[in-house]
């Protein structure tokens, strides 16, 4: 492992499972935590001690910060220790308004956090019920003024727009007020109705509106507008940040980086292989403890996929990608590959090629994943393809 | 050589479902041609296809041994298809028989194939034996079914005989009638050799095997022949007859039914209807009758998703070899890319051929829409035949375009006259008659377009009538009309494959319901996109697919990679089995849209 690698860390638990949330985890309730966070403990010392330097964190899940306090510190105190004689560009924690504290903050900032990302969502008490979120809007100002406190100097807070019932005062609103705490960072998040959520399953059942089309590609350019008025500045579709304050972490995704994941449903890229951990905190413990990893499948990606996974990530950041780079990355003359597709979607406006770099346009981000699909599809098994190893056997899951 | 006196050549002819290849299995059975163990259901039907959905597509066959009145006779039977679009296969197995069993289910009635059969019978000369089939089933009601046979077709109902295939009732009085009323065969062994080839088959190691009616003289293995028609010679390998299994003789003398290979390589050489004389003595006179095979619907088949052209052009040409009663012929669509022309003689046909197709050969095909023949009357007075739309010529050159007419019979309850009636109106049917069967069902007679009946008609009238109505059509003959070419565009761009011929009243009302229908199928994409029918330079209807205004993943990191490449994959399959036309990827349905007559 001899590049610099992003670490992320996956910590299952919530408070409360929200509304439109699709990523793994769990309620917390009264479930002992401590067994899973030795296992994380586990993998996260077993992955670092194969070597190679870490230069940028992220702690996510679910919300890392409705640990109890006990395991909590237990967790950032091996983390903190794992990462001793790391060059570390950045931190992050993901925490929720209502459940930072000072002392837990302490214990990240001690472990070596710089960074927090606060789910602030929206201002509106009505939104918040909307999304079946726990914190109240005037939790979110004294979950800032603790970081701050405890020394955290960067802060970004993701808001949702697309809500049902959100207008476009509502959202100015809510825009504002996040400003106006003077964060480094916001992400603004278009509400996805994703599968198996039950905000979808509302949808579908005709107990929610869903935002008119129009009206959600109108707020998603009041949000560009107002974030570049007052110096933050889109780099990515749904991130903003004031000059030099990009996430460095979710660049390393953006940009095709390696990154180790560690902790159920955690995803890595190591040395060209990407692979997902087990989503089951029981069969996460019990492989960890009988085998000492927990991947449940893998893939070595290359050639036209690879070149696919440069494309449909790349250009969501208004940098774009650099093709050549690509194209000696994959074996395969990407440019000369698409050179048809993108003279089209340039004339319409919607990507830009200087040089060897292809970007999104502001108007091509309305349309990206449009614009994605195109491009990848001519993408064709030119080369050799994505090898997929083999896949365990998933148990049942135990809790 | 057997008792000339003693054969009796007849077929079968009966609507759809009626029981023909079941009583065809039963006389066999009851006269021992074939033991009950080796009995088959409908041993006749030997094509899988057949087998499944319940017709009988060629014309079969079995010579069978009955005595009566202590005197040997020899029953051979042809089993004829049943279907409209095998007309003249039948008219052609019917010219070979000296009688025909005419059977009607006594539940359900006279239907109209079996008006249309009955009327071929009479053609060819045959004697008529009204058989009542199904008397076993408790809803039948044979005495006034046969009134109704004597009503619409003449025959006696008196002379009617009452039978159920499946009980064996009335078998024996149908064998006798078979010996009795059935005339045997003339003609004169010592003439020059005529032979009526009725069928012929496709055998995998031998060639072509001709089914035969020796009307004068006598063939035996090792004579010269020469198929009249075809003006080709060829020399005898073996004679035979179905017993049914193919069984060779020394020889066959007029009045005899059979077989006969003499090394043909490719049905394409042997044409039904033909007749078949002695190189070294030939007859002067063909045999009446002779048409060639007239292919009267029309439609491509490209190859679908996972085949490629190379793979269906041997799949068609695999099938040909075993039915060389379609034609095809490469063709280009801008939209399509290469496929095949194709002829049918009908829309069942049509039916058959693509599943023995995708069955036979696992190929997958994409079919557009069935079209007629049309013919283009040109201002330097020449006739041309166009197949397709896109064959059209300039309009500027056109005098006037002339279209297919067929008189179609159409047998239903009196109580669906009305909705009968409006919806032949609407389809340009022209009212011939209609005629009472009993106090509960008509016979209505139109001519109509072709093109107006082909693709769904029959459908159509099934549902509108409860399942109980049934059509018959033969085709009378070309006829001018104020026909036009409606044109589709999608984005500013023009997709052959979906331009369609019109009557001109007709087009304002297709048009919109094209582009309304296009406009569903096709998704929307990151521009705008017109659809437009038009006819000429002249647009007549349009509908507009909005751009996608807000079509973006609004959280993607790590975790995600994987998924959405999965994902991306999926859209990348789903966009291959798309055409690619101005930019807009359409899918594969859309070009069958055009069949929807809708409402």
């Amino acid at each position: 492992m001899a590049s610099k690698h992003g670490l992320y860390v996956h910590l299952p638990f919530c408070e409360t499972k929200c509304g439109y949330c699709d990523f793994y985890s769990v309620p917390l309730m009264d479930r002992p935590t401590s067994d899973l966070v030795s296992a994380a403990i586990v993998e996260l010392k077993s992955r670092l001690n194969k070597g190679g330097s870490i230069r940028t964190v992220f702690v996510g899940g679910g919300t890392p910060t409705v640990l109890p306090i006990e395991d909590f510190r237990r967790f950032f105190k091996a983390l903190g220790e794992g990462l001793q004689g790391h060059c570390l560009e950045e931190f992050t924690v993901e925490a929720n308004p209502a459940t930072v504290d000072a002392e837990k903050m302490g214990f990240m900032v001690d472990s070596g956090t710089d960074r927090v990302s606060m789910g602030a969502q929206s201002w509106h008490a009505g939104e918040l019920a909307t999304l079946e979120r726990l914190h109240t809007a005037a939790d979110i100002e004294p979950g800032v003024s603790i970081a701050r406190a405890a020394g955290i100097r960067r802060i970004n807070l993701d808001l949702i727009f697309g809500i049902p019932g959100q207008t476009e005062a509502s959202w100015g609103e809510s825009l504002r007020q996040t400003i106006d705490l003077g964060v480094d960072h916001i992400s603004c998040y278009g509400l996805t109705y994703e599968p198996g959520t039950r905000m979808t399953a509302a949808k579908n059942a005709g107990r929610l509106m869903s935002c008119d089309e129009d009206f959600e590609l109108g707020l998603y350019r009041q949000a560009i507008a107002t974030l570049a008025e007052h110096g933050y500045e889109q780099y990515e579709i749904s991130n903003f940040a004031r000059k030099g304050q990009q996430s460095q972490h979710n660049l390393i995704y953006w940009r095709q980086e390696p990154y180790i994941g560690v902790g159920p449903s955690a995803a890595g890229y190591v040395e060209g292989l990407r692979y997902k951990n087990v989503a089951d905190i029981g069969t996460y413990v019990r492989w960890m403890g009988e085998r000492g990893e927990a991947m449940l499948d893998g893939e070595r990606v290359t050639g036209a996929d690879r070149a696919g996974e440069f494309l449909l990530m790349g250009l969501r950041l208004v940098e774009g990608v650099d093709l050549d780079r690509v194209s000696r990355s994959c074996g395969l003359d990407v440019l000369g590959v698409l050179a048809e597709r993108i003279d089209r979607m340039a004339d319409l406006g919607f990507v830009r090629l200087e040089g060897s770099n292809l970007s999104v346009t502001a108007a091509g981000r309305e349309v990206a994943d449009g614009v994605i699909s195109e491009l990848y599809s001519a993408l064709d098994g030119r080369c050799e393809q994505t090898v997929s190893l083999p896949v365990l056997q998933v148990p049942r899951s135990g809790d | 050589m057997f008792n000339r006196q003693h054969i009796r050549n007849f077929g079968i002819v009966a609507h759809i479902d009626h029981g023909k290849s079941t009583l065809a299995d039963r006389l066999l059975e009851h006269s021992g041609a074939i033991s009950k163990r080796d009995m088959r259901e409908q041993f006749l039907d030997d094509m899988e296809l057949e087998r499944e959905m319940g017709i009988t597509i060629k014309a079969n066959r079995a010579t069978i041994r009955h005595t009566y009145k202590g005197e040997e006779h020899m029953l051979n039977l042809l089993d004829t298809p049943g279907h409209v679009d095998f007309h003249y296969e039948v008219s052609r197995a019917l010219a070979a028989c000296d009688g025909v069993l005419l059977l009607v289910d006594a539940t359900q009635g006279v239907q109209a194939q079996t008006v249309a059969n009955a009327y071929i019978a009479v053609e060819a000369n045959a004697e008529i034996i009204l058989v009542i089939n199904k008397i076993d089933l408790p809803s039948a009601h044979p005495e006034e079914v046969a009134l109704e046979v004597e009503q619409v077709l003449g025959l006696s109902a008196d002379e009617a005989i009452f039978t159920s295939a499946k009980t064996g009732e009335g078998l024996d009085e149908l064998l006798a009638a078979i010996c009795e009323r059935i005339p045997a065969p003339e003609g004169n062994p010592d003439a020059p050799l005529r032979a009526l080839v009725y069928d012929a088959k496709h055998d995998p190691h031998r060639g072509v095997v001709s089914h035969i009616r020796i009307v004068d003289g006598v063939v035996k293995k090792g004579d010269k022949i020469r198929m009249m028609a075809a003006q080709t010679d060829h020399l005898v390998t073996e004679v035979g007859k179905f017993t049914p299994k193919m069984t060779a003789v020394a020889n066959m003398a007029a009045g005899e039914v059979g077989y006969l290979f003499a090394g043909i390589k490719t049905l394409v050489d042997v044409n039904i209807g033909d007749t078949i004389t002695l190189a070294s003595n030939p007859a002067t006179d063909a045999l009446p009758g002779y048409q060639a095979p007239n292919q009267m619907v029309f439609c491509d088949f490209y190859p679908g998703p996972g085949t490629e052209t190379a793979a269906l052009r041997e799949a068609m040409e695999q099938l040909w070899i075993n039915d060389c009663s379609f034609t095809y012929e490469p063709v280009t669509s801008d939209a399509l890319g290469i496929g095949f022309r194709c002829g049918f003689l009908g829309l069942l046909h049509m039916k058959i051929i693509q599943e023995r197709l995708e069955r036979e050969s696992d190929v997958n095909v994409v079919q557009t829409a069935p079209t007629v023949t049309y013919q283009i009357l040109l201002n330097d007075d020449t006739v041309e035949q166009i197949q397709s739309p896109s064959e059209m010529p300039d309009l500027s050159k056109i005098v006037e375009i002339r279209e297919p007419f067929c008189r179609a019979n159409i047998i239903i309850p009196a109580e669906f006259i009305g909705v009968v009636l409006q919806m032949s109106l609407e389809r340009r049917g022209e009212h011939v008659k209609t005629e009472y069967l009993s106090t509960t069902r008509v016979m209505i007679t139109f001519n109509f377009p072709l093109g107006e009946i082909i693709y769904d008609f029959y459908d159509r009238l099934k549902s509108f009538t409860k399942g109980y109505g049934t059509v018959d059509y033969e085709v009378t003959g070309f006829s001018g009309g104020d026909l036009v070419k409606l044109d589709v565009l999608v984005n500013n761009v023009l997709v052959d494959a979906l331009s369609v011929i019109v009557h001109r009243d007709k087009a304002q009302f297709r048009g919109r319901r094209l582009v309304s229908r296009l406009r569903k199928e096709i998704n929307r994409h990151m521009f705008e996109i017109p659809i437009q029918a038009a006819i000429g330079a002249k647009i007549i209807a349009r509908e507009t697919i909005k751009a996608f205004r807000k079509n973006v993943t609004a959280k993607c990191y790590g975790g995600d990679i994987t998924r959405k490449r999965k994902l991306l994959e999926k859209q990348k399959a789903g966009k291959r089995r798309m055409k690619n036309i101005g930019n807009v990827e359409i899918p594969q349905e859309a070009f069958m849209s055009i069949l929807d007559p809708g409402d």
